[in-house]
Protein backbone atom coordinates (compact mmCIF):
# COMPACT_ATOMS: atom_id res chain seq x y z
CA UNK A 1 0.00 0.00 0.00
CA UNK A 2 2.62 2.18 1.16
CA UNK A 3 5.06 1.68 -2.22
CA UNK A 4 1.45 2.47 -4.34
CA UNK A 5 1.14 5.50 -2.00
CA UNK A 6 4.05 7.44 -2.98
CA UNK A 7 4.37 7.38 -6.22
CA UNK A 8 0.77 8.46 -6.56
CA UNK A 9 1.78 10.90 -3.80
CA UNK A 10 4.11 12.61 -6.43
CA UNK A 11 2.32 12.34 -9.52
CA UNK A 12 -0.66 14.55 -7.31
CA UNK A 13 2.49 16.66 -6.40
CA UNK A 14 3.39 17.12 -10.00
CA UNK A 15 0.36 17.69 -11.67
CA UNK A 16 -0.63 20.41 -9.06
CA UNK A 17 3.13 22.11 -10.32
CA UNK A 18 2.24 21.58 -14.12
CA UNK A 19 -1.41 23.26 -13.51
CA UNK A 20 -0.08 25.99 -11.29
CA UNK A 21 2.16 26.81 -13.87
CA UNK A 22 -0.96 28.29 -16.56
CA UNK A 23 -3.08 28.70 -13.31
CA UNK A 24 -3.39 32.41 -13.90
CA UNK A 25 -5.20 33.33 -17.00
CA UNK A 26 -7.38 36.31 -17.57
CA UNK A 27 -11.11 35.37 -17.12
CA UNK A 28 -10.57 32.80 -14.79
CA UNK A 29 -10.58 32.76 -10.88
CA UNK A 30 -7.45 34.01 -9.52
CA UNK A 31 -5.43 31.42 -7.70
CA UNK A 32 -6.36 31.88 -3.70
CA UNK A 33 -3.55 32.12 -1.55
CA UNK A 34 -2.48 33.34 2.08
CA UNK A 35 1.01 35.04 2.66
CA UNK A 36 2.73 36.93 4.89
CA UNK A 37 3.96 40.89 4.86
CA UNK A 38 6.67 42.40 5.89
CA UNK A 39 5.07 43.20 8.89
CA UNK A 40 3.93 39.76 9.84
CA UNK A 41 0.30 40.02 8.64
CA UNK A 42 -0.99 37.24 6.92
CA UNK A 43 -3.32 38.34 3.81
CA UNK A 44 -5.36 35.55 2.63
CA UNK A 45 -7.01 36.42 -1.17
CA UNK A 46 -10.41 35.89 -0.47
CA UNK A 47 -10.79 38.07 2.09
CA UNK A 48 -10.44 40.77 -0.62
CA UNK A 49 -13.68 40.16 -2.34
CA UNK A 50 -15.08 43.03 -3.32
CA UNK A 51 -12.02 44.95 -3.62
CA UNK A 52 -9.55 45.28 -6.72
CA UNK A 53 -6.06 43.51 -6.25
CA UNK A 54 -2.80 44.53 -7.75
CA UNK A 55 -0.10 42.16 -7.88
CA UNK A 56 3.44 43.72 -8.63
CA UNK A 57 6.27 40.88 -8.69
CA UNK A 58 9.33 42.98 -7.50
CA UNK A 59 13.11 43.00 -7.56
CA UNK A 60 15.20 46.43 -5.92
CA UNK A 61 17.84 45.21 -7.50
CA UNK A 62 16.39 44.55 -10.95
CA UNK A 63 17.29 47.45 -13.51
CA UNK A 64 13.56 47.22 -15.28
CA UNK A 65 12.11 47.45 -11.61
CA UNK A 66 14.76 50.39 -10.81
CA UNK A 67 13.49 52.12 -13.61
CA UNK A 68 10.01 52.27 -12.55
CA UNK A 69 10.95 53.00 -8.66
CA UNK A 70 13.93 55.69 -9.24
CA UNK A 71 11.57 57.67 -11.54
CA UNK A 72 8.67 57.25 -8.64
CA UNK A 73 6.90 55.80 -11.38
CA UNK A 74 5.96 52.93 -9.18
CA UNK A 75 5.11 55.34 -6.03
CA UNK A 76 2.64 57.23 -7.96
CA UNK A 77 0.69 54.32 -9.13
CA UNK A 78 0.34 52.89 -6.03
CA UNK A 79 -0.78 56.14 -4.17
CA UNK A 80 -2.88 56.96 -7.09
CA UNK A 81 -4.65 53.34 -7.06
CA UNK A 82 -4.93 52.89 -3.01
CA UNK A 83 -6.03 56.06 -2.65
CA UNK A 84 -9.08 55.15 -4.75
CA UNK A 85 -9.91 52.05 -2.64
CA UNK A 86 -7.45 49.48 -4.69
CA UNK A 87 -5.53 46.50 -2.77
CA UNK A 88 -2.00 46.85 -3.97
CA UNK A 89 0.46 43.92 -3.12
CA UNK A 90 4.12 44.15 -4.04
CA UNK A 91 5.39 40.57 -4.16
CA UNK A 92 8.78 39.76 -3.67
CA UNK A 93 9.86 35.88 -4.62
CA UNK A 94 13.34 36.23 -4.62
CA UNK A 95 15.24 33.39 -2.55
CA UNK A 96 17.39 33.78 -0.06
CA UNK A 97 20.71 34.19 -1.88
CA UNK A 98 19.31 35.69 -4.77
CA UNK A 99 19.14 38.67 -5.89
CA UNK A 100 16.08 41.23 -4.50
CA UNK A 101 16.00 38.78 -1.61
CA UNK A 102 15.22 40.86 1.60
CA UNK A 103 14.39 40.10 5.50
CA UNK A 104 11.64 41.55 6.38
CA UNK A 105 12.79 44.60 8.31
CA UNK A 106 15.42 45.37 5.20
CA UNK A 107 11.99 45.52 3.12
CA UNK A 108 10.59 47.75 5.83
CA UNK A 109 13.63 50.11 5.61
CA UNK A 110 13.41 50.17 1.70
CA UNK A 111 9.99 50.69 1.50
CA UNK A 112 10.41 54.13 3.50
CA UNK A 113 13.92 55.31 1.69
CA UNK A 114 12.18 54.98 -1.75
CA UNK A 115 8.62 55.97 -0.31
CA UNK A 116 6.52 53.36 -1.88
CA UNK A 117 3.16 52.78 -0.41
CA UNK A 118 1.91 49.50 -1.58
CA UNK A 119 -1.14 48.26 0.71
CA UNK A 120 1.67 45.27 1.87
CA UNK A 121 4.74 43.70 1.08
CA UNK A 122 4.33 40.28 0.44
CA UNK A 123 7.54 37.51 1.41
CA UNK A 124 7.69 35.29 -1.12
CA UNK A 125 10.96 33.50 -0.57
CA UNK A 126 9.95 29.74 -1.43
CA UNK A 127 8.67 31.18 -4.76
CA UNK A 128 5.08 29.36 -4.25
CA UNK A 129 2.78 32.54 -5.03
CA UNK A 130 5.00 33.36 -7.98
CA UNK A 131 4.75 29.53 -9.59
CA UNK A 132 0.65 29.79 -8.40
CA UNK A 133 0.62 32.83 -11.00
CA UNK A 134 3.38 31.65 -13.24
CA UNK A 135 5.14 35.82 -12.63
CA UNK A 136 7.94 35.40 -15.03
CA UNK A 137 9.31 39.13 -14.48
CA UNK A 138 9.98 41.61 -12.17
CA UNK A 139 8.05 43.68 -13.11
CA UNK A 140 5.34 41.37 -13.56
CA UNK A 141 1.71 42.84 -12.90
CA UNK A 142 -1.82 40.98 -12.55
CA UNK A 143 -5.20 42.44 -11.50
CA UNK A 144 -7.84 40.80 -9.55
CA UNK A 145 -11.25 42.22 -9.88
CA UNK A 146 -13.97 42.17 -6.72
CA UNK A 147 -15.28 38.95 -7.90
CA UNK A 148 -12.02 37.54 -7.44
CA UNK A 149 -11.61 36.99 -11.70
CA UNK A 150 -8.21 37.69 -13.05
CA UNK A 151 -8.52 40.29 -15.15
CA UNK A 152 -5.48 41.69 -16.37
CA UNK A 153 -1.36 39.74 -16.19
CA UNK A 154 1.55 41.26 -18.43
CA UNK A 155 3.49 43.99 -18.21
CA UNK A 156 3.49 47.17 -16.57
CA UNK A 157 3.58 49.24 -19.80
CA UNK A 158 4.29 49.20 -23.51
CA UNK A 159 7.92 50.06 -23.53
CA UNK A 160 9.77 47.01 -22.61
CA UNK A 161 12.89 48.71 -21.69
CA UNK A 162 15.12 49.54 -18.46
CA UNK A 163 15.42 53.16 -19.45
CA UNK A 164 13.55 55.26 -17.23
CA UNK A 165 13.40 58.05 -20.18
CA UNK A 166 10.73 55.61 -21.95
CA UNK A 167 7.62 56.27 -19.04
CA UNK A 168 6.48 60.04 -20.35
CA UNK A 169 5.66 58.66 -23.40
CA UNK A 170 4.94 54.85 -22.38
CA UNK A 171 1.15 53.97 -22.17
CA UNK A 172 0.36 52.35 -18.54
CA UNK A 173 -1.76 48.78 -19.10
CA UNK A 174 -2.36 48.60 -15.52
CA UNK A 175 -3.02 52.26 -15.01
CA UNK A 176 -5.74 51.95 -18.39
CA UNK A 177 -6.98 48.34 -17.02
CA UNK A 178 -8.06 49.73 -13.60
CA UNK A 179 -9.79 52.53 -15.39
CA UNK A 180 -11.91 51.01 -17.76
CA UNK A 181 -12.45 48.18 -14.76
CA UNK A 182 -13.76 50.93 -12.51
CA UNK A 183 -15.97 53.05 -14.92
CA UNK A 184 -17.76 49.55 -15.93
CA UNK A 185 -15.84 48.84 -19.12
CA UNK A 186 -14.26 45.09 -20.53
CA UNK A 187 -10.54 45.38 -20.15
CA UNK A 188 -9.39 45.82 -23.55
CA UNK A 189 -5.64 44.84 -23.62
CA UNK A 190 -6.47 42.20 -20.64
CA UNK A 191 -3.01 40.49 -21.43
CA UNK A 192 0.57 41.81 -22.48
CA UNK A 193 4.02 40.21 -22.63
CA UNK A 194 5.92 40.69 -19.21
CA UNK A 195 9.14 42.83 -19.42
CA UNK A 196 11.91 42.54 -17.09
CA UNK A 197 14.42 40.73 -15.23
CA UNK A 198 13.59 36.93 -14.36
CA UNK A 199 12.18 36.31 -11.11
CA UNK A 200 15.09 34.59 -9.12
CA UNK A 201 13.41 31.91 -8.10
CA UNK A 202 14.70 29.33 -6.03
CA UNK A 203 16.13 26.50 -7.90
CA UNK B 1 51.67 67.94 -31.08
CA UNK B 2 51.93 64.58 -29.25
CA UNK B 3 50.10 62.26 -30.77
CA UNK B 4 50.09 58.72 -28.60
CA UNK B 5 52.28 55.93 -30.45
CA UNK B 6 48.95 53.75 -30.66
CA UNK B 7 46.67 56.73 -32.40
CA UNK B 8 49.81 57.12 -35.03
CA UNK B 9 49.96 53.54 -35.74
CA UNK B 10 46.13 54.04 -36.40
CA UNK B 11 46.12 57.00 -38.60
CA UNK B 12 48.72 55.48 -40.84
CA UNK B 13 46.47 52.47 -40.76
CA UNK B 14 43.80 54.45 -41.96
CA UNK B 15 45.67 55.85 -44.42
CA UNK B 16 47.46 53.58 -46.17
CA UNK B 17 45.37 50.15 -45.12
CA UNK B 18 43.41 48.96 -47.91
CA UNK B 19 41.98 46.30 -44.58
CA UNK B 20 39.06 47.11 -42.98
CA UNK B 21 39.56 48.72 -39.43
CA UNK B 22 37.53 47.62 -36.47
CA UNK B 23 37.40 48.64 -32.86
CA UNK B 24 37.05 45.95 -29.64
CA UNK B 25 35.42 47.83 -27.16
CA UNK B 26 35.42 46.59 -23.55
CA UNK B 27 31.90 46.54 -21.79
CA UNK B 28 30.40 45.13 -18.72
CA UNK B 29 31.56 41.23 -19.33
CA UNK B 30 31.92 41.32 -22.80
CA UNK B 31 33.75 42.74 -25.55
CA UNK B 32 32.01 43.99 -29.14
CA UNK B 33 33.39 44.67 -32.28
CA UNK B 34 31.64 45.58 -35.35
CA UNK B 35 33.09 44.04 -38.24
CA UNK B 36 33.14 43.21 -41.96
CA UNK B 37 33.33 40.30 -43.54
CA UNK B 38 34.69 41.51 -46.82
CA UNK B 39 38.12 43.89 -46.75
CA UNK B 40 36.41 46.07 -49.07
CA UNK B 41 33.45 48.03 -50.25
CA UNK B 42 32.56 47.10 -53.87
CA UNK B 43 30.22 49.46 -55.36
CA UNK B 44 26.80 47.99 -56.26
CA UNK B 45 27.69 45.15 -54.49
CA UNK B 46 26.88 43.03 -50.71
CA UNK B 47 28.65 43.94 -47.79
CA UNK B 48 27.90 42.06 -44.71
CA UNK B 49 28.61 43.22 -41.36
CA UNK B 50 28.48 41.57 -37.84
CA UNK B 51 28.65 42.95 -34.25
CA UNK B 52 30.48 40.09 -32.69
CA UNK B 53 29.98 39.62 -29.08
CA UNK B 54 31.99 37.89 -26.68
CA UNK B 55 30.73 37.11 -23.63
CA UNK B 56 32.51 36.23 -20.14
CA UNK B 57 31.85 32.69 -19.20
CA UNK B 58 28.46 32.90 -17.24
CA UNK B 59 26.87 35.33 -18.82
CA UNK B 60 24.38 35.54 -21.65
CA UNK B 61 22.64 37.61 -23.97
CA UNK B 62 19.24 37.84 -26.13
CA UNK B 63 17.46 36.18 -29.40
CA UNK B 64 14.97 38.67 -31.25
CA UNK B 65 12.52 36.65 -28.91
CA UNK B 66 13.81 36.90 -25.52
CA UNK B 67 11.49 34.12 -24.08
CA UNK B 68 9.89 34.73 -20.41
CA UNK B 69 12.50 37.83 -19.62
CA UNK B 70 15.33 39.98 -20.48
CA UNK B 71 15.27 42.18 -23.80
CA UNK B 72 17.25 41.54 -26.90
CA UNK B 73 20.19 44.04 -28.60
CA UNK B 74 18.88 46.87 -30.53
CA UNK B 75 20.88 49.21 -32.92
CA UNK B 76 20.82 52.22 -35.04
CA UNK B 77 22.53 52.16 -38.32
CA UNK B 78 24.83 55.31 -38.93
CA UNK B 79 25.63 54.83 -42.63
CA UNK B 80 27.35 56.83 -45.09
CA UNK B 81 24.07 58.09 -47.62
CA UNK B 82 23.13 55.81 -50.28
CA UNK B 83 23.89 52.72 -48.05
CA UNK B 84 21.09 50.34 -47.25
CA UNK B 85 21.06 48.07 -44.10
CA UNK B 86 18.81 45.07 -44.10
CA UNK B 87 17.33 43.46 -41.45
CA UNK B 88 19.37 41.87 -38.78
CA UNK B 89 19.93 38.67 -39.31
CA UNK B 90 19.45 36.35 -35.71
CA UNK B 91 21.75 32.94 -35.50
CA UNK B 92 19.56 30.47 -33.59
CA UNK B 93 19.59 30.51 -30.54
CA UNK B 94 19.93 28.16 -27.46
CA UNK B 95 16.91 27.56 -24.92
CA UNK B 96 18.09 28.51 -21.26
CA UNK B 97 15.67 26.63 -18.85
CA UNK B 98 15.40 27.96 -15.18
CA UNK B 99 12.50 27.16 -12.62
CA UNK B 100 9.37 26.44 -15.05
CA UNK B 101 10.90 29.59 -16.99
CA UNK B 102 13.15 30.01 -20.39
CA UNK B 103 14.45 32.58 -22.40
CA UNK B 104 16.27 32.34 -25.59
CA UNK B 105 19.71 33.54 -25.95
CA UNK B 106 23.49 33.13 -26.19
CA UNK B 107 26.54 32.41 -24.38
CA UNK B 108 30.12 32.68 -25.06
CA UNK B 109 29.90 34.39 -28.51
CA UNK B 110 28.06 35.05 -31.20
CA UNK B 111 27.98 37.72 -34.36
CA UNK B 112 24.71 39.34 -34.92
CA UNK B 113 25.04 39.99 -38.60
CA UNK B 114 23.62 42.89 -40.89
CA UNK B 115 23.35 42.90 -44.90
CA UNK B 116 24.08 45.89 -46.06
CA UNK B 117 24.06 47.26 -49.55
CA UNK B 118 26.35 49.62 -51.20
CA UNK B 119 25.19 51.89 -53.87
CA UNK B 120 26.60 51.83 -57.19
CA UNK B 121 27.99 55.55 -57.16
CA UNK B 122 29.65 54.86 -53.67
CA UNK B 123 33.31 56.71 -54.71
CA UNK B 124 35.95 54.60 -55.05
CA UNK B 125 39.05 54.88 -53.13
CA UNK B 126 37.62 56.32 -50.22
CA UNK B 127 36.96 55.07 -46.84
CA UNK B 128 33.32 54.84 -45.42
CA UNK B 129 32.42 55.08 -41.92
CA UNK B 130 29.84 52.88 -39.89
CA UNK B 131 28.63 53.10 -36.83
CA UNK B 132 26.24 51.46 -34.63
CA UNK B 133 24.56 52.64 -31.31
CA UNK B 134 24.64 49.26 -29.88
CA UNK B 135 21.66 48.73 -26.24
CA UNK B 136 21.56 45.27 -25.05
CA UNK B 137 21.05 43.49 -21.88
CA UNK B 138 23.51 41.37 -20.36
CA UNK B 139 22.62 39.05 -17.77
CA UNK B 140 24.22 35.85 -15.55
CA UNK B 141 22.41 35.59 -11.99
CA UNK B 142 21.90 39.50 -12.48
CA UNK B 143 20.86 41.45 -15.44
CA UNK B 144 23.14 44.22 -16.52
CA UNK B 145 22.00 47.01 -19.77
CA UNK B 146 24.44 48.55 -21.38
CA UNK B 147 25.23 50.14 -24.48
CA UNK B 148 27.63 51.63 -27.13
CA UNK B 149 28.97 53.48 -29.95
CA UNK B 150 30.39 50.88 -32.37
CA UNK B 151 32.80 51.90 -35.49
CA UNK B 152 33.90 50.53 -38.28
CA UNK B 153 35.57 52.09 -41.47
CA UNK B 154 35.81 50.59 -44.77
CA UNK B 155 37.36 51.37 -48.21
CA UNK B 156 35.50 51.35 -51.25
CA UNK B 157 37.42 49.93 -54.23
CA UNK B 158 36.41 48.03 -57.37
CA UNK B 159 37.30 44.66 -56.27
CA UNK B 160 36.06 42.83 -53.34
CA UNK B 161 37.61 39.93 -51.16
CA UNK B 162 36.58 37.98 -47.79
CA UNK B 163 39.09 38.93 -44.74
CA UNK B 164 40.77 35.90 -43.97
CA UNK B 165 40.66 36.89 -40.45
CA UNK B 166 36.81 37.05 -40.18
CA UNK B 167 35.51 34.94 -42.85
CA UNK B 168 35.89 31.87 -40.66
CA UNK B 169 33.57 33.66 -38.40
CA UNK B 170 30.91 34.74 -40.81
CA UNK B 171 30.73 31.35 -42.55
CA UNK B 172 30.18 29.49 -39.42
CA UNK B 173 27.60 32.05 -37.78
CA UNK B 174 25.80 32.21 -41.43
CA UNK B 175 25.46 28.25 -40.91
CA UNK B 176 23.17 29.10 -37.77
CA UNK B 177 21.10 30.99 -39.40
CA UNK B 178 17.71 29.44 -40.25
CA UNK B 179 17.05 28.56 -43.67
CA UNK B 180 13.49 28.35 -45.47
CA UNK B 181 12.47 24.80 -45.55
CA UNK B 182 13.47 23.13 -48.71
CA UNK B 183 10.34 23.07 -51.08
CA UNK B 184 9.32 19.69 -50.77
CA UNK B 185 8.31 19.55 -47.05
CA UNK B 186 5.05 21.20 -45.72
CA UNK B 187 4.61 22.60 -42.21
CA UNK B 188 1.34 23.01 -40.76
CA UNK B 189 0.00 23.69 -37.15
CA UNK B 190 -3.66 23.25 -35.80
CA UNK B 191 -4.81 24.25 -32.45
CA UNK B 192 -6.13 22.02 -29.59
CA UNK B 193 -7.29 23.07 -26.80
CA UNK B 194 -4.20 24.59 -24.66
CA UNK B 195 -2.11 23.18 -27.53
CA UNK B 196 -0.98 23.83 -30.84
CA UNK B 197 0.49 20.52 -32.94
CA UNK B 198 3.33 21.64 -35.49
CA UNK B 199 3.43 19.04 -38.14
CA UNK B 200 6.20 19.01 -40.33
CA UNK B 201 6.47 16.43 -43.24
CA UNK B 202 9.88 15.54 -44.92
CA UNK B 203 9.36 12.56 -46.33
CA UNK B 204 11.93 11.01 -43.64
CA UNK B 205 10.80 10.22 -40.04
CA UNK B 206 12.46 12.53 -37.35
CA UNK B 207 13.26 11.60 -34.09
CA UNK B 208 14.10 15.13 -32.87
CA UNK B 209 13.16 18.81 -32.83
CA UNK B 210 13.26 21.52 -31.18
CA UNK B 211 10.83 24.78 -31.97
CA UNK B 212 11.41 28.47 -31.03
CA UNK B 213 8.83 31.06 -31.54
CA UNK B 214 9.08 33.98 -33.14
CA UNK B 215 6.54 36.02 -32.03
CA UNK B 216 6.13 36.78 -28.48
CA UNK B 217 2.84 35.83 -26.47
CA UNK B 218 2.00 32.78 -28.33
CA UNK B 219 4.33 29.61 -27.30
CA UNK B 220 4.77 29.36 -23.81
CA UNK B 221 8.69 29.44 -23.59
CA UNK B 222 9.12 27.16 -20.71
CA UNK B 223 6.79 24.35 -21.09
CA UNK B 224 8.36 20.76 -22.58
CA UNK B 225 7.94 20.52 -26.04
CA UNK B 226 6.37 17.01 -26.86
CA UNK B 227 8.28 15.38 -30.14
CA UNK B 228 6.69 12.40 -31.91
CA UNK B 229 8.54 10.94 -34.80
CA UNK B 230 6.03 10.12 -37.60
CA UNK B 231 6.88 8.07 -40.38
CA UNK B 232 7.44 11.05 -42.66
CA UNK B 233 8.11 13.87 -40.59
CA UNK B 234 7.82 14.79 -37.15
CA UNK B 235 4.52 16.10 -34.62
CA UNK B 236 5.54 18.55 -31.97
CA UNK B 237 3.09 19.62 -29.28
CA UNK B 238 3.29 23.16 -27.72
CA UNK B 239 1.80 24.82 -24.97
CA UNK B 240 -0.11 28.57 -25.69
CA UNK B 241 1.11 31.23 -23.70
CA UNK B 242 -0.78 32.45 -20.34
CA UNK B 243 -0.74 35.65 -22.31
CA UNK B 244 -2.70 34.62 -25.06
CA UNK B 245 -6.12 35.78 -25.19
CA UNK B 246 -6.99 35.51 -29.15
CA UNK B 247 -6.25 32.46 -31.55
CA UNK B 248 -3.30 32.14 -33.31
CA UNK B 249 -3.17 32.93 -36.81
CA UNK B 250 0.41 32.11 -38.22
CA UNK B 251 2.70 30.00 -36.17
CA UNK B 252 5.71 31.61 -36.42
CA UNK B 253 9.36 30.31 -35.27
CA UNK B 254 13.17 28.71 -35.92
CA UNK B 255 12.59 24.86 -35.73
CA UNK B 256 16.40 23.01 -35.05
CA UNK B 257 16.04 19.28 -36.90
CA UNK B 258 20.07 17.44 -35.99
CA UNK B 259 21.65 21.10 -35.65
CA UNK B 260 19.87 22.94 -38.75
CA UNK B 261 17.56 25.46 -38.25
CA UNK B 262 14.86 26.37 -40.79
CA UNK B 263 12.46 29.29 -40.46
CA UNK B 264 8.61 28.31 -40.27
CA UNK B 265 5.59 29.79 -40.82
CA UNK B 266 2.57 28.01 -40.65
CA UNK B 267 -1.08 28.97 -40.99
CA UNK B 268 -3.12 27.54 -37.67
CA UNK B 269 -6.42 25.78 -37.95
CA UNK B 270 -8.86 25.06 -35.43
CA UNK B 271 -9.50 21.35 -34.63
Amino acid sequence: MKKLLKPALYLSILSVLVLSAVAAKVGDAAPDFTATDSNGQQHHLASYKGKYVVLEWHNQGCPYTKKHYESGNMQRLQQEWTAKGVVWFTVISSAPGAQGYVTASQENDYLKKIHASPTAVLLDPEGTLGHMYAAKTTPHMYIIDPQGTLIYNGAIDDHPTSDASDIASSKNYVSTALQEALSGKPVTQAATRPYGCSVKYKD
Amino acid sequence: MHIPQRARVLVLLLIFSCASVAQRLSAKHAQLELISQQSTSVPGGQLWLGVHFILEKGWHIYWVNPGDSGQPPVFQWQLPPGFVAGEVQWPRPEKMQHSQMADYGYHDETLLLLPVQTPKQAPKNQRINIGAEAKWLICREVCIPDHAHLQLSVPVAENGSDDPKVAPLFAGTKQLLPKPLPSAWRARAESRGTKVVLTLTTGKSIASAEFFPLEENQIESGAAQEVSAKPAGVQITLQKSDQLLHPISRLKGVLVLAGKAYAVEAPVTEQ
